[in-house]
């Protein structure tokens, strides 16, 4: 009789969701059939901050747009302002002045760090490292004070990054602020490399990716980067100004947690190196394009498509816009790094895996729910 | 001895530490977590930040809601202990904001919920969330 | 300076029946017919276009035909191909290419039966993948207009604060 009771023991599935109330999540839910603590299978539930986007950039001219653009994901929104300038660009054909080039790329790669700066808080709350998340949160808001001074707004810039160069020029002596802000990041990131072992214990060998899954299910970005494949999109298919400057791509090749956590350390230092060749080589002239200046709302965009690729903190982002000739564009299809990483690889890192492990591999992917909804 | 009704003496024990349930969407979440970083530690007004809505007083509802999310946030809301209070933040959350042409965000949060504070902003400073609390505790004193 | 890129579309123009230009260089743009599609795409990922960006469809309303957009990328080569083919409005069905470039290419043909209508055949899963109780037609196709459906759903002439959304 005891045999059959623990048959009927071990027999028993659950269900179990993992969902957007929890605080250990975000606004996205994952639904687990569990069998005691292993987990059998997972399935994603999106759909919470579903707003249709892609359309209702059909209904705006390419002003209102930029100003819409940084909403696309609150944790990066400069970077997303750069991809649908770029775009817009193009289309129109315009060639933007040098200063507003290099201030386009200071701006992105400040955005940049303060991603990887709350990567860095968020990941360390989930795994119980309360102290990482207090010191992260109080390095990001010396570069919030930052985007304050020279965009206007904390979190959103409000459309800085524009089609034709950027909205205005730096403020006088913000270089040295600048300065004065990568070399509290130095201190921060000498404290986040202190191998802390509850840290590694908790990461290591925990959710691993080979490299050729991590293509079939279209990863990018630290993903990638952390199984063993050296790409960048800066690198392969520079765009903006990327190929004047002299920084390294970090890899690792056993494509556990804790590989995702050292690349996204090691991203911040490169960055840094990023802005300061750009501050050091900054010249000077006009910040927007003569035709764009006077922001006419009512001006036709020219008919064509592009395809513009970006690399953004969490992966490889992309934007195609096709327009008719009219004033608002036709089309625009938006593809975030979060889609594949959160849909994919995330039902496929949670197999036969154990109940306690999910934080650290969800929050190892570096999520922005936001992003994939659209 | 002031005589107080049974609600104002229920409220009146709140004022000391208010225990906050959140419920952000995208905004609220970059804007609002600092709160609780060391720059604008909301922990020496008495408030912090729990993890079941069982034992939370306080239900901050910060960004654009839909309808999916909005089901959600009414159970929660359901399975909170009396007293309570609602209080939403942004333009987006209160009136549709920058999506109001959009077919899946909802328009009017008071068609769903009982709200006590409005706070304006996109989105709202930290500054903003603290009046507005010393608002309630003015609120909680006066009542009768 | 683009070199490379027209060899490579010497290369596909010799094997296939297509319409191609070169944009700049690491972009080519491909029209092919809906028949030929999986013969292509088979080809296109032995040649080493191993990375899926991005699928979407294109609603040409006065035309007549939805266009649906392939973005591949090879890691070697380091150019970016768009292959796109037309269908009618009328009949919307094509084969799915889930069985070349697998769980990706599966869940962004997932998003555009949603979001468009398109049946993928071969495609092993097309429940709704964002929206919950949605009983309109498909949101993202241009006979659809939003603003008109907000403003006799949600909002109301009534209410003075509300007048300026009816244009």
């Amino acid at each position: 009789m005891i045999e059959e009771m623990r048959h009927e023991a071990v027999e028993s599935e659950y269900d179990l969701y993992f969902g957007p109330a929890h605080p250990g999540s975000g606004n996205f839910g994952v639904k687990l059939k569990v069998d005691g603590e292993r987990i059998v299978s997972a399935r994603a539930d999106p759909g919470y901050l579903h707003r249709g986007f892609e359309k209702l950039m059909e209904y705006r001219t390419p002003i209102q747009n930029a100003v819409l653009s940084d909403r696309l994901c609150v944790l990066e929104s400069l970077n997303w302002n750069l991809i649908h300038a770029e775009a817009v660009d193009a289309l129109m054909g315009i060639d933007i002045p040098e200063r507003a080039k290099y201030i386009r790329v200071i701006m992105a790669e400040l955005s940049r760090i303060q991603s990887h700066i709350i990567w860095y808080g968020v990941f360390s709350k989930g795994i119980g490292f309360d102290t990482g998340f207090k010191m992260a949160f109080g390095y990001r808001d010396y570069i919030l004070d930052l985007f304050e001074l020279i965009t206007g707004g904390r979190v959103y810039p409000a459309g800085y990054i524009c089609p034709g160069g950027v909205r205005r020029d730096f403020p006088k002596d913000s270089t040295e602020k600048i300065l004065k802000v990568l070399n509290k990041m130095d201190k921060m990131i000498e404290l986040a490399k202190i191998e802390n072992p509850t840290l590694k214990a908790r990461t290591k060998d925990v959710g691993i990716l080979k490299r050729k899954d991590a293509i079939r299910l279209g990863a990018t970005g630290p993903v990638l980067r952390a199984s063993g494949m050296k790409t960048d999109v800066r690198r392969d298919d520079p765009y903006s100004i990327y190929d004047r400057f002299d920084f390294n791509i970090p890899v690792r090749q056993e494509g556990d947690s804790y590989a995702r956590y050292l690349i996204g350390i090691m991203e911040m230092i490169e960055s840094k190196k990023i802005i300061e060749q750009a501050l050091k080589e900054l010249p000077n002239g006009e910040v927007i394009d003569n035709s764009l200046k006077k922001l006419k709302i009512s001006s036709n965009i020219p008919e064509g498509e592009v395809y513009v690729r970006n690399e953004i903190a969490r992966g490889e982002a992309a934007m195609y816009m096709v327009s008719n000739g009219t004033g608002t564009p036709y089309r625009v299809k938006i593809r975030g790094p979060d889609f594949l990483h959160m849909i994919p690889v995330l039902e496929y890192l949670l197999k036969e895996t154990q109940i306690a492990d999910v934080p650290s591999i969800y929050w190892s992917l570096n999520i922005c729910p936001a992003d994939m909804d659209r | 001895m002031v005589k107080r009704s049974k609600k104002a003496s229920s409220m009146r024990k709140l004022i000391r530490a208010i225990w906050i349930f959140n419920w952000f969407n995208s905004c609220g979440f970059a804007e609002l977590v600092p709160l609780v970083g060391s720059r604008w530690d909301m922990e020496r007004f008495g408030m912090i930040i729990v993890g079941t809505p069982r034992h939370a007083d306080v239900l901050f509802i910060a960004g654009y809601q839909t309808f999916k999310s909005i089901k959600r946030a009414q159970r929660v809301y359901e399975q909170m202990a009396e007293p309570r209070v609602v209080i939403a933040l942004g333009s987006c959350t209160m009136s549709g904001g920058m999506y109001w042409d959009s077919y899946n965000t909802i328009k009017r949060l008071k068609d769903y919920l009982p709200i006590t504070m409005y706070i304006p902003g996109c989105p709202p400073r930290p500054e903003a969330v603290f009046e507005a609390c010393e608002k309630i505790f003015q609120h909680v004193k006066e009542l009768e | 300076m683009v070199s490379r890129e027209s060899g490579l579309l010497d290369e596909i123009k010799s094997n296939f029946k297509i319409d191609g230009r070169v944009q700049r260089e690491r972009r080519i743009y491909i029209s092919i017919e809906k028949q030929d599609l999986i013969e292509l795409c088979k080809w296109i990922k032995k040649r080493g276009y191993i990375h899926l960006s991005a699928m979407s469809v294109t609603d040409w309303l006065d035309k007549g035909k939805n266009e649906i957009t392939y973005h591949v990328w090879s890691y070697e080569d380091k150019i970016l191909i768009t292959i796109k083919t037309k269908i009618d409005r009328s009949y919307l069905k094509i084969k799915s290419v889930s069985s070349i470039w697998h769980e990706n290419a599966q869940i962004h043909e997932r998003e555009l039966f949603e979001m468009f209508g398109i049946k993928f055949e071969g495609n092993q899963d097309l429940t709704p993948l964002f929206l919950e109780d949605w009983s309109g037609p498909p949101p993202f196709r241009k006979d659809f207009n939003w603003r008109e459906y907000v403003t006799s759903e949600f909002y109301s002439r009534e209410n003075e604060r509300e007048l300026a959304y009816y244009d």
